[in-house]
């Protein structure tokens, strides 16, 4: 790859081969799993390199803050050498240096139906030819806002943006200009985007890094934000005692993936649609991880409440970058131009980013769909945790259709301060171990796990036996 | 177009060929040039039809807030029907109608090379087939960020987000981290994206719709920020001296696109270096929409003024949705995970924005480039001034490189409050009139104006040809 500034060592290894897929990499000595089985421990680490992730990686240092444009990117809570992706194909990634691996990252959701989607990659090239932005209205725009407004409880009308940040950032300035209130609550471990207002007590990254808040935000914008643990009633209750009348909106994520998996109490979301309506305040689920991926509709489907306004990303843009939001109408109707609320973007509805979005959606309508998603996970969680189990390890964990987590602590994990009780040293190394056996999880306890449509029988199989191994060893 | 819940009449009208591009429309009558030169006025306006769009655009407005995803689309400044596009190609668009146009928005920017460029398409054409987006780092992202550093005078390292909104609201917060001081300095007009604290006196759509602010955003949020007419150097120092020592960073389009076209006064640009410099607060170029179009080292390399910070956009993204900050490596060190200060992304340095961004710079490095634009915009503004004045309308302009802009006002336009003394519904009658001549101009008196390499000079001249024509009618 002429240009990038790097020597590139003429020869590599080519690590384990899990899948049936063709190998990416051209010039490699390639093992066969028969081999692999039978070397030692020691063999197995000199044949898993990264030396090319490594040299890429410290050039990227030089280059962008962290050597990474997002924060989780760079390992640091896991240790270890990042990963310099190459490519990526349905359940599987390929990284620089030829090493394969399971993923379940999943791009952090956008891949439900696998990476790399021929029809979505045919839809995309025939799309382009057209243009790829038009800076003003599209047809495409009407498709996809038609399959959304169909598909989610909540929402009658939606406005596209370009990420869940974008999503959110709107979608709390609607919701005080619909209300005139300024307080929003929001719950200890969730993240939604970076907007000042949210860098409270935010999940991701933000816990990832073990950071308070972040510098930069100014009190001011976080004075109106009031934060409670998730799934406790009597927190929330107090809060609306506290500033009655004041509160604009409560968002959540209906999910939590931004703090590891937490699935809501049975009667936490029931609770919180009857306080908003009973104090005037719209109840906002952050639909932008749980969206599509729970149910067709989401997670407002999947549990039954509807909240008055959902935030939407990653898999709407099917691997391109896109946001939403969108409610009752009479609350879109005050977003400019309808209204008074501003909210604008350049690539807005672009037609490709629309096209991804629209052929991932029809993919994830077909029948069966979220019952694979619930098969396949399932089987995957259970394995991980009686493996874990059954070395001696604490841990806990569980899915929710193609949504998955688990944390080495006994659980169980209820919020955020259970969800710190987790070993995150024991994570980092189990971590690590499962990468040098090509299974590529989320590089942080705080993250949730994803599946798609692509993941065999065999990927499972694979991965567990892959966490046997390493629990042995941790 | 199945599925798109539009019933459209079967036959339709093509609008009139001005290019010799090949036109798009399969089943169309189509009118030789020489013949449309002689129909009468009421057959020109029988002959333009926007009957699909306003259909399709009925129907949007059912789905998404005013029919659009982003405000000034909504033609509501301008009046008439807001077109539909089906298709852009060079210097080209092709509304659902079949009407052809000479675009000067370029998609706001990013189509500087042309839209729809053969090379950029077959980039990523080729990329996509390994994936469109990893969650992870990616070598592109470093060829990206090499061409972006050497190109841009101030940045030593950078940060690519998914939009200018993005990119500004992470640049306040290094800003602030930073000089851990609260306030910015920004310009009436100037437009920094939608973040709370920057709708404060913005331009772009804000400025458009005629709102002074926005609602939903709370007092506290904009608090800290300081506004002051663009070009007054008294009105700068007086905040210096009120707020002295609390001031983070001045921030300012160094061409103001979002008013309308606004140069900044000889001095003025030396005069913010000079005081922010003397009062240890950052000067932040928003060059998302001069970077990489005033020269390849942007309005930073064409006024020879380094500033602290910058952020781009539009342009490299080559058409898909990328913004970045950069600026000095001490600062941008800050930026989690090298620093404390938060900001990420899912689809941050997705391979397929880098792409289309690494080929459209490419491009642009390329000998004459800029030679070229500023001649077809020299050509095209000189042009229109001309006809404009001929026909004795108040009317004042210019354009460097390959951004242009006009007044309905005698002028000379240094700020906001100039711009607004513009006659506005002269500039909604002279925009309907050029649409209906197949010239497509922002939708609004306060937006620049964009060229690029595949604008030709007799796409120059038709447009002039145009602006007499609708000049003498209007």
């Amino acid at each position: 790859m002429a240009g990038i500034g790097l020597s590139l060592p003429l020869k590599f290894t080519h690590g384990p081969t899990f899948s049936s897929s063709i190998p990416r990499s051209s010039s490699s000595r390639c093992y066969s799993s028969s081999v692999k089985m039978t070397v030692s421990v020691d063999e197995t680490k000199k044949t898993f390199t990264l030396q090319k992730s490594e040299e890429a990686f410290n050039a990227a240092k030089e280059l962008m803050p962290g050597g990474v444009n997002s924060p989780v990117r760079a390992f640091r809570s896991v240790g270890g050498q990042p990963i310099v992706i190459d490519s990526v194909k349905g359940s599987h990634m390929w990284d620089i240096d030829g090493n394969e691996y399971i993923d379940y990252v999943g791009s952090w959701g956008p891949a439900i139906i696998g990476h790399a989607d021929d029809e979505v990659l045919a839809a995309l090239a025939e799309t382009m030819k057209k243009g790829t932005s038009f800076g003003a209205p599209c047809l495409l725009e009407n498709i996809l806002a038609q399959m959304v407004i169909s598909a989610v409880p909540s929402i009658e009308m939606v406005r596209f943006v370009n990420s869940g940040t974008e999503a959110c950032m709107g979608v709390l300035r609607l919701a005080r200009a619909f209300t005139c209130k300024m307080k929003v609550i929001k719950f200890e471990g969730c993240y939604h985007g970076h907007a000042d207002p949210f860098l409270v007590k935010a999940g991701s990254g933000v816990a990832t890094l073990g950071l308070p808040d972040s510098p930069g935000v100014p009190k001011s914008a976080t004075i109106d934000t009031l934060t409670s643990p998730y799934n406790d009633i009597t927190a929330v209750e107090n809060l609306f005692n506290t500033h009655k009348g004041e509160i604009a909106a409560v968002i959540l994520e209906p999910v939590v993936g931004n703090a590891g998996f937490i699935t809501p109490k049975p009667e936490f979301l029931n609770f919180l649609q009857k306080i908003t309506k009973e104090n005037d305040t719209l109840l906002i689920f952050d639909e932008v991880m749980t969206g599509f991926r729970l149910a067709y509709g989401g997670a407002q489907e999947y549990f039954g409440i509807t909240p008055d306004l959902t935030t939407l990303g990653k898999i709407i843009g099917g691997g391109l970058p896109v946001g939403a939001y969108g409610g009752r109408q009479e609350i879109m109707e005050m977003v400019a131009p309808a209204g008074p609320m501003y909210q604008a973007g350049t690539l807005s509805g672009n037609p490709l980013a629309m096209t991804a979005g629209i052929h991932t959606l029809k993919r994830l309508q077909e029948p069966g769909t979220y019952d694979y998603l619930d098969k396949v996970t399932r089987q995957l969680i259970e394995g991980i945790l009686d493996a874990g189990k059954a070395a001696g390890h604490e841990i806990c964990g569980g899915h929710i259709s193609g949504m998955f987590g688990f944390f080495f602590t006994d659980g169980p994990v209820y919020n955020f301060e259970d969800a710190k009780k987790s070993d995150t040293g024991k994570f980092a190394r189990f971590y690590r171990g499962m990468l040098e056996e090509g299974v590529y999880l989320a590089p942080s306890q705080f993250e949730a796990g994803f599946t798609g449509l692509k993941h065999t029988q065999e990927d499972i199989q694979r991965t567990i036996d892959a966490a046997e191994k390493v629990f042995k060893n941790l």
